[in-house]
């Protein structure tokens, strides 16, 4: 339940018809695009799915994880290991796995390290990260440094359709428990400040675990789907540190704390880094130009890009164009609301 | 029954002992204030009885129910209520966002009404979907006495809940106390504030040094020399 102010009829009108154009666009891209296009919003779907599991401990909860790249692993690991000769596990049944699996995980780790605070919480899931990329490297049921491979499917649109479907899963469950029910009000509490929301008989603790579970529970699936895409998986590629480096920057890019930032943030930064990329080759030339962008965004939109949405409606232009009273400046759904009047 | 018992409470940080042995009693109903110097260990009182940090030694009874040692969340639940020294809003969350926040560990369904109930009854509506984090100083007391109503405790503890507030909002405040009461709810109150004592407490505990050093009406507060020369002082000649 969500309760808000008046908002004027016309911006939930507008909202509506931004979310149908982008279902219809999302949903018919392989009919009307090459396959190399289709792969490239395979890789937006992913990244915005993990930017926005990320975003639920990082922005929500306010717990900055270094560490989230386990679960994303721990997926890739339970979907390859289970689908090998001899187990040959139909592939949607590994997913579930992946998922019960890495908020098992998150369970037992969350629970002596969520009692840390800011860097020291960092630290600590970066190393418990890097501690399973060694142990993955040690033993032999998950390949050690020589990985796995998952049987071979060419269905490029398969991979997309499945993607987008647990993205945009991802998305609905963000929505529904964080932006519209209690539960959300209790992580936003505890993040804001964990004394006042004790003192409001919220149990901080049993909050930050079920946040913490949930953001390593959805990144696994992304994980499975993953490994099936990809077809070979070892710790360099699917427990690499620069997983959650891209989970975290997106997310503070596109906006912290907010239901589509990530979405936003994973979109900008992968097109824009995939576009760099053919255009320039892997040089540093391209990493300077991501860089800059991501200086730019800190520098004049600590909001992150949500942040345009409240600006751009104080533009004439637009307030013409959507009928906006004076003053009005947000309250459709899209970047903080900065509307009401002051005392 | 009382609302509230402690006895013999103590709380030491490191060699120095905060809290030195403090016993009282509160009744249903009652109003008490709890004065004294800055350091005599008021707030820390208040972390005990709340839960915020652990005592050393001694018990707490709320309601008839020994809660020593409990954690915040368990006390908060049993029916206390508290304001901090300083305000504490979500200030990542709109006003309205803050009351409902405060409702999410009782009835939810009738939230959304009782936080227009409140928004009306501390005179806020006009403020409810800004930020907290935009509010005046006096403001975000006002909202954080509004979370309590949200969440009908018991026993509310208010620790300077006026201090900063202008003479407007004060007296929204004090009325709503005074209304508070009259349904039943028990208060503890530090105030610096003592026309504000005056007005609407019935007993007052004066504090220094961690230790409860006097125990009385108003009057006879103000007639102690203890606590004239340890906290109220003597008028110019």
């Amino acid at each position: 339940m969500r309760m808000q102010g008046a908002k004027p009829k016309r911006q939930a009108a507008v909202n509506v018809f931004f979310l149908i154009v982008l279902v219809v666009f999302l949903a018919t891209l392989p009919l009307w695009t090459d396959d190399y296009w289709v792969r490239v919003w395979t890789g937006v779907a992913m990244w915005a799915g993990l930017a926005a599991s990320w975003n639920i401990i990082g922005g929500y909860a306010g717990y900055i994880s270094f560490g989230q790249v386990a679960f994303f692993g721990i997926g890739a690991y339970a979907t390859a290991i289970l689908m090998q000769p001899g187990l040959d596990w139909n592939f949607f049944l590994t997913l579930p796995v992946g998922a019960v699996v890495a908020g098992l995980f998150a369970l037992v780790v969350g629970w002596p390290t969520l009692r840390l605070r800011g860097a020291y919480f960092a630290i600590a899931t970066w190393a418990l990260a890097e501690a399973l990329a060694q142990l993955v490297n040690a033993v032999d049921f998950t390949g050690g440094s020589f990985g796995l491979s998952t049987p071979g499917n060419a269905e490029t649109d398969f991979f997309y359709y499945a993607m987008l479907i647990a993205s945009a899963a991802i998305y609905l469950i963000i929505f529904l428990l964080l932006e519209r029910s209690r539960f959300g009000y209790k992580v936003k509490a505890v993040r804001d400040n964990e004394a006042a929301a004790q003192s409001l008989g919220i149990n901080t603790t049993a909050v930050k675990l079920q946040a913490f579970v949930l953001s390593a529970a959805l990144p696994a699936v992304l994980g499975g789907i993953d490994a099936y895409w990809i077809t070979f998986i070892n710790p360099q590629s699917a427990l690499a540190g620069d997983i959650t480096d891209q989970m975290v920057v997106m997310s503070l890019v596109g906006g912290l704390g907010h239901l589509w930032g990530p979405a936003i943030g994973a979109a900008v930064l992968y097109l824009a880094s995939t576009l760099l990329n053919a255009k320039f080759g892997s040089s540093t030339g391209y990493i300077a130009m991501i860089g800059a962008l991501l200086a730019l965004v800190v520098l004049f939109l600590p909001d992150g890009l949500v942040g345009l949405v409240p600006r751009a409606r104080n533009m004439k232009l637009v307030r013409q164009m959507l009928r906006l009273p004076e003053g009005h400046a947000g309250g459709a759904g899209l970047g903080p609301d900065t509307s009401g009047d002051r005392q | 029954m009382n609302a509230l018992a402690v006895s013999d409470l103590k709380r030491s940080f490191g060699g120095i002992q905060a809290v030195a042995g403090v016993s009282f009693d509160v009744a249903v109903k009652e109003i008490v204030g709890i004065i004294g110097p800055n350091g005599s260990g008021k707030s820390t009182l208040f972390n005990l009885l709340s839960g915020a940090i652990p005592p050393s030694s001694g018990t707490i009874s709320l309601l008839g129910k020994d809660v020593t040692h409990q954690p915040a969340y368990r006390i908060a639940r049993q029916g206390l209520g508290r304001t901090f020294q300083i305000p504490t809003p979500f200030i990542n969350m709109t006003v309205r966002e803050n009351l409902l926040a405060a409702a999410v560990e009782g009835e939810w369904q009738s939230a959304g009404s009782r936080a227009e109930e409140v928004l009306d009854a501390l005179e806020i509506s006009h403020i409810a979907d800004d930020l907290a984090a935009t509010l005046s100083g006096g403001q975000q007391r006002l909202l954080e006495f509004g979370r309590i109503q949200m969440r009908d405790p018991q026993i509310i503890l208010l620790d300077e809940v006026t201090a900063g507030v202008n003479p407007r909002l004060r007296q929204i405040i004090l009325g709503r106390v005074r209304d508070l009461r009259e349904r039943g709810k028990t208060f503890l109150v530090i105030e610096h504030d003592m026309e504000l004592v005056r007005t609407i407490c019935e007993r007052i505990i004066v504090m220094d040094a961690g230790e409860i050093v006097f125990e009385g009406t108003f009057e006879e507060v103000a007639r102690n020399e203890r606590v004239v020369d340890a906290y109220l002082g003597r008028p110019e000649a």
